[in-house]
């Protein structure tokens, strides 16, 4: 696997998609907390710097009353000198706008209207350099076209607004970053243990019942289930080999006595003249022990082929095809039968090379069987989007629709067939080959003939 | 040759015997898997036929026990089992040649005549220059000829007559011919074998006086100067 297929993989792995969601949902009431949180606040320092305000445009607006307007004048600048501009602003100005006293440059040229509260940027001298401040104030009239403004430096509530900001960004930033990082991680690290469990199961499936799938230290679901599932083929394992060592016996048992006939019949042959009468008993003997042989190597393999425990390798389906008709090739010549044959190149499968090649050795034996002299059997591997089919025709007498599922079954032999030899299993190991190969068996009509196809699924 | 029957069966032990003493080898048998290896540790042997299920000392282990100890004579293994996987579980252990009983008795002797051979023969087997009589198949050149006359033959042909003169004057039989020269191992229907050999005998033997590839009754082919 590359990196990018890697990469693609945690991104549409579970837990990554569940880290997303919740990094989104923690983010959001992140956004929630902290933002009640600077209102709040914002609100409590607002409302005490404006009532501050409030309260200083009261008294100046009732000193006013009383005051003259030198007195007036006196006041705001002693009001404004024991202040600095970061605290109480003060400016005083005359109809044209020119300041009369206070501690601020200029009248703010913005919020020419007269609204009750402004706010507007000043710049204050530190040292060598000038900060720009933000300044509250409330403007009011006063007598004889002078104006008055009464504010206050909200730069450092501005400073804490804009702490409390950073601060809210950074905590939905980190709660995403961490809820991304988190769940990338947990993404590799369940698709890694995800990935090893589905390497061991393609394995188990090609047959090897020996494996079993990765267990971790940690506790999880995935660890749970994988421990289940061993358990399970633990059972699986131990059923096969049962059965195994059933057929293993029977193998024995029905070989070993077989085979004692075999061998006391070929010796007491050795001794008989060639026009010995007891000569033609013995070597009747031996053909039915021949009979009995390939009707149990066939029993035995379709018993093989169904409990699935058969080694697989990488077959090369094109040249095993091509090789089984080439094997037939001479001897549907001789019988006058056109053998036709088209084999795409590039099928690999895995599975029994033996026992794939056996079962279209009987698909051959078969048509051939069935096939008068005159006759056309087909034989084709076609390379299909779903994986490689292989089919073989014939123009014999066919199967009728009705019987085809029965002729898959075992020691099943139709009429028809019983006029020609065979064991009547030759089907019945192509079916269960096709089944131990994930494949499907469909017989049709050729039109005439039958028409019997193995549809492989692509690996 | 020296053979030792490994064989817990009496009646197929017995008539194997029998049959490889009339034919003139020296003939050494043991019931058990233990006693196989005994014997086949203290005496000098050509040829082992292993059963592949024995008590005592299971024939697998037998072999394996045989080879891991230096013993390279040729070792044949008979089973008893389903076949498929077993047939290479038993030439993995150490077996030469596998034989699924039951076996014909021609069968099994033609066996052991190619497997004593390719003890002879030894590396001989990679000469690229094959002769009989006047007929000649050099491997490399892929290049056949008969009286100096050249043979056409497809890759097949070509494959099974260097098949059968690697095993020129013995036995040849169809299953050896299935396995040897299309790695197959199952017994067709159909007798798809004759007529790949009726085809080659045409190609070598029709213009010729004296044919070279012969029908051994009951048994299979030979490719010899004797008739």
């Amino acid at each position: 696997m590359d990196q990018e297929q890697r990469f693609l993989g945690v991104l549409t792995s579970s837990p990554f998609r569940i880290a997303i969601i919740y990094s989104v949902l923690f983010a959001l009431g992140a956004v929630a907390l902290l933002g009640a949180v600077y209102f709040a606040v914002s609100r409590v320092i607002d409302g005490s710097t404006d009532n501050l305000i409030e309260a200083e445009v009261q008294g100046l607006r009732e000193q006013v009353l009383v005051l003259s307007r030198s007195d007036f004048i006196e006041l705001i600048e002693q009001r404004s000198q024991d202040q600095d501009v970061r605290g109480a602003v003060y400016l005083m100005v005359d109809p044209q706008l020119r300041p009369v006293a206070g501690n601020l440059p200029a009248w703010p040229t913005i919020g020419a209207g007269e609204g009750k509260w402004i706010q507007f940027k000043v710049a204050v001298p530190y040292g060598d350099q000038t900060r720009v401040h933000e300044v509250r104030a409330q403007r009011f009239p006063l007598p004889g076209g002078y104006r008055m403004l009464v504010g206050h430096d909200v730069q450092e509530r501005q400073d804490v607004k804009n702490v409390m900001m950073r601060g809210l960004v950074a905590a939905v930033v980190m709660t995403m970053l961490l809820g991304l990082g988190g769940g990338i991680w947990m993404g590799r690290r369940i698709l890694a243990h995800a990935g090893a469990i589905s390497a061991v199961a393609t394995q188990i499936m090609r047959g090897d019942l020996s494996q079993r799938l990765p267990v971790r230290d940690a506790e999880d679901e995935l660890n749970t289930l994988a421990r289940e599932i061993n358990g399970m083929l633990d059972k699986i394992e131990q059923l096969t080999l049962g059965m195994r060592t059933v057929l293993d016996s029977a193998a024995h048992d029905l070989r070993t006595p077989l085979n004692r006939l075999q061998s006391t019949a070929e010796a007491a042959l050795a001794h008989l003249g060639e026009a010995s009468p007891e000569r033609r008993v013995l070597e009747r003997v031996t053909t039915e022990v021949d009979r009995m042989r390939s009707t149990l190597d066939a029993l035995l393999r379709i018993a093989l082929a169904e409990t699935g425990t058969v080694a697989r390798e990488a077959v090369d389906l094109s040249e095993l095809v091509a090789s089984i008709v080439e094997l037939y090739a001479p001897v549907t010549e001789e019988r006058g039968i056109e053998l036709q044959s088209r084999v795409a190149a590039g099928a690999h499968i895995q599975g029994s090379r033996q026992l794939l090649a056996q079962a279209f050795a009987n698909l051959l034996d078969n048509a051939i069987k069935f096939t008068p002299s005159g006759g056309h059997i087909r034989v084709f591997l076609r390379n299909e989007t779903g994986g490689p089919e292989v089919l073989v025709e014939d123009d014999g007498p066919g199967i009728p629709a009705d019987k085809r599922e029965l002729a898959l079954g075992r020691r099943v032999r139709l009429d028809e067939a019983r006029k020609v030899p065979g064991s009547g299993l030759g089907l019945s190991l192509v079916a269960a080959v096709t089944k131990l190969h994930g494949a499907r068996l469909v017989l049709a009509d050729a039109g005439p003939g039958l028409s019997v196809a193995l549809k492989f699924a692509s690996t | 040759m020296h053979i030792l029957i490994v064989e817990d069966d009496q009646v197929a032990r017995d008539h194997l015997a029998k049959a490889l003493r009339e034919v003139g080898h020296t003939v050494d048998v043991a019931v058990n898997g233990l006693e196989g290896l005994h014997l086949a540790s203290s005496i000098a042997l050509d040829l082992a036929i292993v059963d592949r299920m024995l008590p005592k000392l299971d024939g697998l282990a037998l072999v394996q026990s045989l080879r891991a100890t230096g013993r390279k004579f040729p070792v044949l293994i008979l089973s008893a089992l389903g076949d498929v996987d077993d047939r290479i579980t038993g030439l993995r252990a150490g077996g030469d040649d596998y034989l699924t009983k039951p076996y014909h008795m021609s069968e099994l002797m033609a066996r052991i005549d190619a497997l004593a051979r390719r003890g002879e023969l030894g590396g001989g087997e990679a000469a690229t220059r094959l002769k009989l009589a006047d007929l000649e198949l050099d491997r490399m050149t892929r290049r056949v000829t008969r009286g100096g006359k050249k043979i056409e033959l497809t890759a097949r042909e070509f494959q099974l007559l260097e098949f059968l003169m690697r095993h020129s004057g013995q036995v040849v039989t169809r299953t050896m011919l299935l396995e040897g020269v299309w790695d197959y191992h199952f017994d067709p229907q159909t007798n798809v074998i004759d007529v790949h050999i009726s085809r080659l005998r045409q190609a070598i033997d029709k213009d010729f006086d004296k044919p070279l590839l012969h029908t051994v009754r009951g048994a299979g082919y030979s490719l010899s100067e004797e008739e």
